[in-house]
């Protein structure tokens, strides 16, 4: 008896501790003297991913990269259980929506602190690049991709519609819809992506407001201003609930639609106008995928002011770096260099993006260069996409708390467009939310 | 003799080790991060703010929109999943052909996780290429694509549909279970006295099914009530927050909102209520019991 309580003992105790002790996460191991990196994004383009790490790990032998790769849908969630449970990450896809959240939280770090030389880069970048990678005068990361909302439409729809230009205003849009409609060739002719899952749905929305004219949503004191009557926020969502239960142009499936539906709608020719990021225009006109490819068009986006959304997705270092040590920290800066940056004098990565996928890009030289205008001539109108971009500006009110602020948001948007409040009450309680985040803020 | 007085001590520690680990801990953790201020995104304010995460969650917008949310769909859905495992048990219980595979055809679906079947019925529900749309108009119920997702009943109604799809299964072996221990001679009891199908089962089934049935209605309250997978998968709470249920809101506050004190405090309060409610499920079926 008095044996079987030792051994209970000498077994029952390791276990104890191990399972006590296993609950911290630790780095992965250096193989053979190298640097591990790990490295987290969203998953699109994985095998490119891939063959960029190959690549960069023939330029740096000294550094290896693992790499992990989530939805776009969950991305931020399980981004922020990584960094609350502290799981290894070193370098990961962002995005401007989450910058100040983020940074805020202490989970990335500016990179121009310790690589000044990142600031070399921000001359050659579009105005509202610049914009979206700053926080508090820091520098967060080296650019993954920047796109603009690009209004896009099927040519072959509007000219059965006996409509020779695509709309230029909300008005025009809605006209043009229900003539397609009243001639049976779209049921809903609009589509959008405005499912309450997707982060691309404020933008999108935005990228509206932004068209229309006094187009804004915060002032640069972060006031919102779409509150006031006949703002340009209650211009969009009065003309969205009226297109949704109204007139019934618009998919009422754009309530739970992502980007991935909203294609999926237009490349079947069941929706006529779409709101997407412009690289998605590539897959539109894809013949791998519909017999509708270059059918769709891009025409700048309908409003007084023809703005939009200009957005930026990036390679940020985690704060788990620089307690790694300053070989992790080298390591990490030339990744975001190597895959945000400059090698041997051209943005190669960026341009293989946007060559093999369609990616919009940073860099405005970027699109004189032959190879991207041939490239992205196959499937757009590539002045126009240049024309649009130049009238892209980053979003507004980027504080801590807009994640906050946009996910409750969506839902307003929803009561309104379903017709369960007047457009005024969502923006008053939409400018509520945000002043009682702004003030829990101070 | 003090070492055999500490033996069952000694054998039932690493199983009290892990149970202190992976549920009194969290549980204690929970209270301290409910009474503190708590938001990521200000990393260095931990402040004691006793019941102020309380209030401000029992206060706030979402709090009683999705309890409304949740009361719903565990209604509905602790009904529904009561009604088909009652039904599919009866069937089962029969000696019919193919009794055999119909009883692990019936559970498939139990064993299928809830995230995978949430993004089936997701597809199935889908407005624009969803296989029932595609049903409906084959048999002209339809006259053209219903997008059941994106309208707030029919978004509920799908969840459920979903969700008992997913659980009734289980219901349904309970169930089966206490039907074959129903003696056959209290049925022939019932016939010779004049009863017919109904009676039998209203005086005969009925009672001998009420404790398996008790279970079964404290179980699924509990499964519905904390359904969040569900709701992730298939609608994020939306269309207009029309599925955000409590579940969920607890999830939205720590992973959207970076409010670990306001989650907590939610999950606690979850909790809480659950534990009513299972008091009061016992209460009843004991005070039946002694009627």
């Amino acid at each position: 008896m008095i044996n079987r309580a030792r051994a209970c003992w000498r077994l029952g105790l390791p276990l104890a501790l191990t399972l006590l002790l296993s609950g911290a996460p630790t780095p992965a191991p250096a193989q053979g003297g190298k640097v591990a990196l790990n490295l987290v994004s969203w998953s699109y383009g994985v095998e490119i991913v891939r063959d960029n790490i190959a690549k960069f790990q023939q330029r740096y032998p000294g550094v290896t990269v693992n790499y992990s790769d989530f939805s776009w849908g969950t991305y931020h969630d399980a981004m922020v259980a990584r960094f609350v449970g502290r799981t290894p990450t070193d370098v990961l896809y962002a995005s401007d929506h989450w910058l100040q959240e983020w940074a805020a939280a202490g989970w990335i770090i500016p990179i121009d602190e310790s690589f000044p030389q990142v600031r070399q880069y921000l001359a050659e970048y579009s105005p509202f690049v610049r914009d979206a990678l700053t926080y508090k005068g820091r520098i967060y990361g080296t650019p993954y991709y920047a796109d603009t909302f690009i209004f896009v439409y099927n040519a072959d729809h509007l000219q059965r519609a006996g409509l020779t230009t695509p709309p230029s205003t909300l008005d025009e849009l809605t006209r043009q819809a229900e003539m397609i409609k009243a001639k049976g060739i779209a049921e809903f002719p609009i589509v959008l992506g405005w499912g309450q899952q997707d982060p691309f749905s404020i933008e999108s929305f935005t990228s509206l407001v932004f068209a229309q004219r006094n187009g804004s949503l915060f002032d640069k004191e972060f006031h919102p201003v779409f509150t006031s009557p006949g703002s340009a926020a209650e211009k969009v969502v009065t003309w969205a609930a009226d297109a949704l239960g109204g007139k019934k142009i618009m998919s009422p499936t754009s309530l739970q639609a992502a980007n991935l539906d909203q294609i999926r709608a237009l490349q079947s020719g069941a929706a006529t106008f779409g709101i997407v990021p412009s690289y998605t225009l590539a897959v539109l006109n894809d013949p791998g995928q519909t017999q509708l490819a270059g059918k769709f068009k891009i025409a700048l986006m309908p409003g007084e002011t023809r703005a939009t959304v200009g957005f930026i997705r990036f390679y940020a270092i985690s704060a788990q770096v620089p307690r790694r040590g300053p070989d992790a920290m080298t390591a990490a800066w030339n990744f975001l260099d190597y895959f945000g940056g400059k090698v041997d004098g051209e943005y190669r990565i960026t341009k293989r993006w946007s060559l093999d996928k369609g990616l919009g890009f940073a860099q405005t030289a970027l699109f004189s260069d032959k190879e991207i205008r041939a490239a992205f001539g196959k499937w757009a109108d590539v002045d126009m996409l240049q024309k649009q971009a130049q009238l892209a500006r980053a979003k507004e009110g980027m504080t801590p708390y807009y994640g906050t602020w946009d996910v409750y948001s969506r839902a307003e948007l929803h009561k309104a467009y379903l017709g369960q409040q007047k457009p005024a009450d969502t923006l008053a309680n939409m400018a509520r939310k945000w002043e009682e985040l702004k003030a829990k803020e101070k | 003799m003090t070492r055999e007085r500490c033996y069952p001590y000694a054998t039932v520690l690493p199983v009290l080790v892990v149970v202190a680990l992976f549920t009194v801990y969290p549980l204690l953790y929970s209270v301290h991060l409910s009474v503190h201020e708590n938001v990521l995104t200000r990393p260095h304010d931990h402040d004691f703010v006793g019941l102020q995460n309380f209030r401000e969650v029992v206060t706030g917008y979402y709090f009683w929109r999705s309890l409304w949310s949740t009361a719903t769909f565990a209604v509905m859905a602790v009904a529904a999943v009561a009604l088909y495992g009652l039904g599919t048990a009866l069937l089962l219980n029969q000696a019919l052909l193919g009794s055999a595979l119909l009883n692990v055809v019936v559970l498939l679906p139990w064993a299928i996780p809830t995230v995978i079947s949430g993004i089936i019925w997701r597809w199935i529900f889908d407005g624009d290429y969803g296989v029932l749309n595609g049903l409906l108009l084959v048999t002209g119920v339809v006259n053209r694509y219903v997008p059941w997702m994106s309208q707030t009943f029919t978004a509920r109604l799908c969840m459920v549909v979903a969700h008992v799809w997913k659980q009734g299964p289980l219901a349904a072996v309970f169930l089966v279970a206490a039907l074959q221990v129903i003696p056959p001679a209290l049925y022939d009891a019932a016939h010779i006295d004049g009863a017919g199908r109904w009676k039998a089962f209203r005086f005969v089934t009925l009672p001998y099914l009420k404790p398996t049935l008790g279970l079964v209605l404290i179980y699924e309250t509990i499964v519905a009530i904390a359904t969040f997978d569900l709701v992730y998968v298939m609608t994020g709470g939306g269309p207009a927050d029309a599925t955000a249920i409590i579940g969920w809101y607890a999830y939205t506050e720590i992973f959207r909102f970076l409010n670990l004190g306001h989650g907590a405090a939610l999950a606690l309060i979850l909790g809480v209520m659950l534990l009513g409610l299972v008091m009061v499920y016992l209460r009843a079926f004991r005070s039946e019991d002694a009627a």
